[in-house]
């Protein structure tokens, strides 16, 4: 920060209100984020706009939007009961991810962090998931689900316990939604593992060599030392599961198609089904910009909620 | 002797979490590996078979899947497609994000936080909303059929959740660092591309693990915005084996098996920078 | 200049024009883009074939060929029409979606090309056939492929369960149903997952209870989807899903589940179109399918007014874009031509629209679908392809509904109803 006037008796010489060096500053700031900003506006501004648009329309995607309805689309979407129960979906998966999956993630790396013998192929093998496509694992997991024991190896399992019957799973309504967000756990929990195996780099050794001479076990150090001191990479774990469980779309698509009968419906293939399937693209873009909204809010919340400031200089 | 069951009960206690440890990550692998090992077998059975028997090894294994895409030089170029289209995305990722991830965690300046809120907008409206006026965009710049419209789209999408793990990671660098390079007269740029970027090789390692798999497995925004086969990437080739998803599947299995080999590779790659830090110590002093 | 000099210019000029347009004419290259969805052989070679065959022929005429799966074609078209600049020749279903695209102008009228030499082109085609790619008298595609839904069955399966005949009315259906489940035999393979498999009974049903009167007057909106007709329609669903006939997990069984499920001969019946045949083939375990393939007809609903000769069905054809030069439509012309559309019918691909084909179809149940459909008093194109996207997705939707038990038969038609008041205008 540039040194204001300290000195009253300073020479009153006309300087320039910016030192070159803040102005080297704004050119620098500009500079690093104009490629940013520049695709930003390209790809995001301009679609979002463009949505906007078209939201205000009855429109197939054919040719010019010319049925103007304005905010009637939006109307509909919030009186849709099947759009309620998406975002209840889309809702109870967030909880489910934050309070199963990232803490499994968090465990997975910290036991595979330390000097646990195997670690290195413990790492490899539960990244895995995270490197196949998301087209692929679904139609793996559609497979292992099958509604018959002969085809789906959950099925084949459950019936040798005496008395279990098989399971519809995918094609029981009350079920489905369960067995989505297994499939959503096991492709995703290895980004969140990355990322806090890269955390963990951050916590000097030194911390948690300290801790331990201080006589803490292992548990106490897990808890008191290193997640705290994770604190910032937890954050933002947190904050891409939300926003990745909001946004969730081809894994339940191919999967389900949100069905049967809307029962794994999430805002997004709602979105999808409505906007590329029956072309109803205006309704689609309202969604869309309702879904962004939704997003926005949790967004903005959760910023400041989490505004703390961190042992290490966090989020 | 008195001491006998006192040293058992403390070797117990001593190995016991271990053991505990090593029979959660033995289960956590088996449900992790078990589908894979699926895919696996999937990919050495006839179409039919994969019907019958979804889960067994196979019995008769049709090696001559494998062969069959590996001998098609289409299946060549679009390895190359991908590949071109991959590094280029990451590379790109990687320079874009950094640089707006240093600005936003050591730089200030007026409307700092709105910026930043703003490019996480991106996290909000994911490819699959946008596609259709990003399609119109890239057509406006007539960039249809091209690669580098690919890789742009990727690196846009691909920023808003990159600037903000870098940036938590750069938050993590101490701010004396910075000053002491500045009293020291390193500018801005000086500091990023010496001091900077060296400490935090674990955090760009796994950016750039996880866009170049994001890349790798791309399937619509090739899809739309790719005409000419001859510049397809490999999900759009395993399209033309799929059908609806489901026909032919051995053939699938087998493919993706065979795409999956690279970003594979490359993750492990990634992986060994990530951890390098954990036995050397991180910062010191 | 003098007036003589300007005379002499201009005979020049004039002369030089004259010679230049006299000059032996280059033939232009025409390029064509071709998109189609046969991503498997026989299609994809056998299209690929006809391309260069036609090349060879014409050398001033490039064809490029862009094969898609179903999905990702779906998707790509949606974004390339948004830009104005469709396919010249691309896959079609006719129907509602066409429809949509007629009135986008993104397709090229081409009755004339059908009409000319006293409208030799269209007497190739069978009328019904044809009129699936029709808006409002206007052709703008033709069939390659035209058949309809019925009944496949084992019939191995249906002797071991004791079925000497074919049922000709529902209650025997229903009857036959019962005695392949006290036999052990999984009756009917559906693949509800994918909704329009599903939706194909509940069609049949309407049509069969209904008849040709009851649609058309729901669909001018004289009537209504909430007539009795379709309520009845879908309480006869009902009463066959009371029976419990499907296979496990059909309610997310997608159609090739199905198909896979019927070609190993674990059902007895499924109800699906002219590709039934090859898709089960393709979809069995040990590439051969079901050894005894028998077909019959929908049966009739005892008190329904519709014809057991109505037929419901579909197929696939070429919709021309817009843009497509005179040497598209010559190419769909020899695409289409009997010698042409018999090989397709010999490698199983579909059955033909266009009179002389039949010599390829050696099959006797393809025959028989090929009659019926020739034959059919009122032809009916699948309702979610016949009516506008926006419905049929929804009409589908619904059908599903009483699958799942989560509507009652009234719910399940008025949900029909709104989306017709909305999108029938």
């Amino acid at each position: 920060m540039e040194v204001a006037q300290a000195r009253s008796d300073a020479p009153a010489s006309p300087q320039p209100t910016r030192s070159p060096r803040r102005t080297q500053d704004y050119l620098t700031i500009a500079l690093f984020l104009a490629p940013a900003f520049i695709l930003f506006l390209i790809f995001l501004v301009y679609p979002i706009f463009s949505s906007l648009y078209f939201s205000l329309f009855n429109w197939n995607g054919l040719g010019p939007a010319v049925d103007f309805v304005s905010l009637d689309n939006f109307k509909q979407i919030l009186t849709d009961q099947v759009f309620m129960k998406a975002v209840g979906d889309c809702l109870l998966i967030v909880v489910l991810s934050l309070i199963i999956q990232l803490p499994l993630a968090l465990a997975l790396a910290i036991m595979v962090g330390r000097d646990l013998p195997g670690r290195a192929f413990f790492r490899a093998v539960f990244f895995m998931p995270y490197v196949l496509s998301e087209v692929i694992t679904a139609i793996i997991w559609m497979g292992l689900f099958s509604a018959d024991p002969s085809r789906g190896l959950i099925n084949a399992l459950l019936i040798l316990i005496p008395g279990v019957q098989p399971q519809g799973f995918l094609s029981n309504i009350h079920q489905v939604l369960l067995c989505v967000f297994v499939v959503l756990s096991w492709k995703y929990f290895g980004l969140h593992m990355l990322l806090y195996m890269a955390g963990l780099q951050n916590i000097p050794k030194e911390v948690e060599e300290a801790a331990l001479i201080d006589g803490a076990n292992r548990w106490q150090l897990t808890t008191n030392v290193t997640i705290p001191l994770l604190g910032s990479t937890i954050r933002t774990t947190i904050y891409l599961s939300v926003l990745g469980s909001l946004t969730q779309f081809t894994l339940v698509w191919i999967m389900t198609k949100g069905g049967p009968v809307n029962a794994s419906e999430f805002m997004a293939t709602y979105m999808y089904r409505f906007g590329f399937v029956r072309f109803m693209l205006g309704y689609g873009s309202a969604v869309a910009l309702v879904m962004l909204l939704i997003c926005l809010a949790f967004s903005v919340a959760y910023l400041r909620l989490a505004r703390q400031p961190d042992y290490l200089g966090g989020m | 002797m008195a001491a006998n069951p006192l040293h058992r009960r403390e070797i117990l206690k001593k190995h016991a979490p271990r053991f505990f440890q090593y029979l959660v990550l033995f289960f956590v692998t088996l449900v992790i590996i078990v589908p894979i090992l699926v895919l696996a077998f999937d990919s050495l059975k006839t179409n039919g078979e994969m019907f019958l028997h979804p889960y067994t090894p196979p019995s008769n294994p049709q090696w001559d899947n494998y062969v069959q895409i590996l001998t098609k030089s289409s299946f060549w170029v679009l390895m190359r497609n991908s590949l071109i289209v991959m590094a280029s995305s990451t590379a790109g990722v990687l320079i874009v994000c950094s640089l707006a991830a240093f600005v936003f965690a050591r730089m200030p300046f007026r409307g700092k936080d709105l910026a930043f809120n703003l490019l996480t907008l991106g996290l909000m409206f994911p490819i699959t909303v946008a596609i259709m006026p990003v399609y119109l965009a890239i057509r406006q710049m007539h960039l249809t059929d091209t690669l580098l419209a690919v890789i742009l789209i990727q690196i846009a999408f691909g920023m808003s959740g990159n600037i903000l793990i870098l940036r938590g990671f750069f938050l993590a660098v101490p701010g004396e660092l910075q000053d002491a390079a500045s009293i020291d007269g390193c500018s801005a740029f000086g500091f990023f591309w010496r001091v900077l970027l060296p400490l935090v090789r674990p955090a760009l390692a796994a950016v750039g693990a996880l866009t170049m798999i994001i890349s790798w497995n791309d399937l619509l925004t090739p899809l739309v915005i790719l005409d000419s086969e001859n510049l397809w990437t490999l999900p759009l080739g395993t399209m033309q084996f799929q059908g609806q998803y489901s026909s032919n599947l051995a053939l699938v299995a087998a493919f993706v098996a065979l795409s999956s080999v690279p970003a594979i590779i490359f993750y492990l790659f990634a992986e060994r920078q990530i951890v390098a830090g954990l036995t050397a110590g991180a910062l010191k002093g | 200049m003098s007036r003589k000099m300007y005379t002499i210019l201009s005979i020049m000029l004039i002369g030089a024009f004259a010679l230049a347009a006299c000059g032996p004419a280059a033939p232009k290259t025409v390029t064509i883009n071709w998109w189609h969805i046969s991503t498997a052989d026989p299609g994809l070679s056998f299209w690929a074939g006809l391309a260069k065959q036609y090349m060879t022929d014409h050398p001033n005429v490039t064809i490029n060929i862009t094969v898609l799966e179903n999905e990702a074609f779906k998707t790509k078209l949606t974004t390339v029409m948004q830009s104005g600049n469709p396919p010249d020749i691309f896959q079609s279903w006719g129907g509602g979606d066409m429809n949509a695209q007629v009135q986008a102008g993104m397709l090229q009228d081409i009755t004339p090309a059908l009409d000319a030499n006293s409208g030799a082109w269209r007497q190739t085609f069978g009328a019904g056939a044809l009129s699936v790619y029709a808006y409002q008298g206007k052709n703008y595609g033709v069939p390659w492929d035209m058949g309809m839904v019925g009944w496949w069955y084992n019939k191995d399966l249906f002797a071991k369960a004791g079925i000497t005949d074919t049922p000709t009315t529902w209650s025997d259906f229903l009857n036959d149903v019962k005695k392949l489940e006290a036999a052990g035999i999984t009756p009917i393979a559906l693949g509800e997952g994918d909704k329009w498999p599903g939706m194909h009974i509940w069609m049949y049903l309407a049509t069969r209870i209904g008849g040709e009167a009851a649609f058309d007057a729901a669909y001018s909106q004289k009537g209504s989807f909430t007539d009795p007709a379709f309520i009845q329609a879908f309480q006869k669903l009902q009463d066959l899903i009371a029976l419990q006939p499907f296979q496990p997990g059909y309610l997310s069984a997608t159609h090739d589940d199905m198909e896979g499920y019927f070609g190993n001969g674990k059902a007895a019946m499924e109800l699906t179109g002219q590709w039934g045949p090859s898709v089960e083939t393709a979809d069995s375990a040990d590439k051969k399918g079901v050894a005894n393939l028998g077909f019959f007809n929908f049966p009739s609903v005892e008190g329904g007014v519709g014809k057991n000769t109505d037929v419901c069905g579909g197929g696939n054809g070429f919709a021309i874009g817009k843009n497509a030069p005179p040497e598209a439509i010559d190419f769909v012309k020899f695409l289409t031509n009997a010698t042409n559309e018999a090989q397709m019918a010999k490698l199983g691909m579909g059955i033909p629209p266009v009179a002389g084909a039949e010599s390829g179809l050696t099959d006797p149940n393809m025959l028989a679908v090929k009659q019926n459909v020739a034959n059919a008093t009122y032809f009916q194109l699948y309702y979610d392809q016949y009516l506008p996207p926006a419905m049929g997705s929804a009409l589908n939707d619904s059908v599903q509904t009483i699958f799942a038990a989560t509507a009652t038969p009234q719910q399940a038609a008025q949900a029909i109803e709104d989306s017709a008041k909305q999108n029938l205008k």
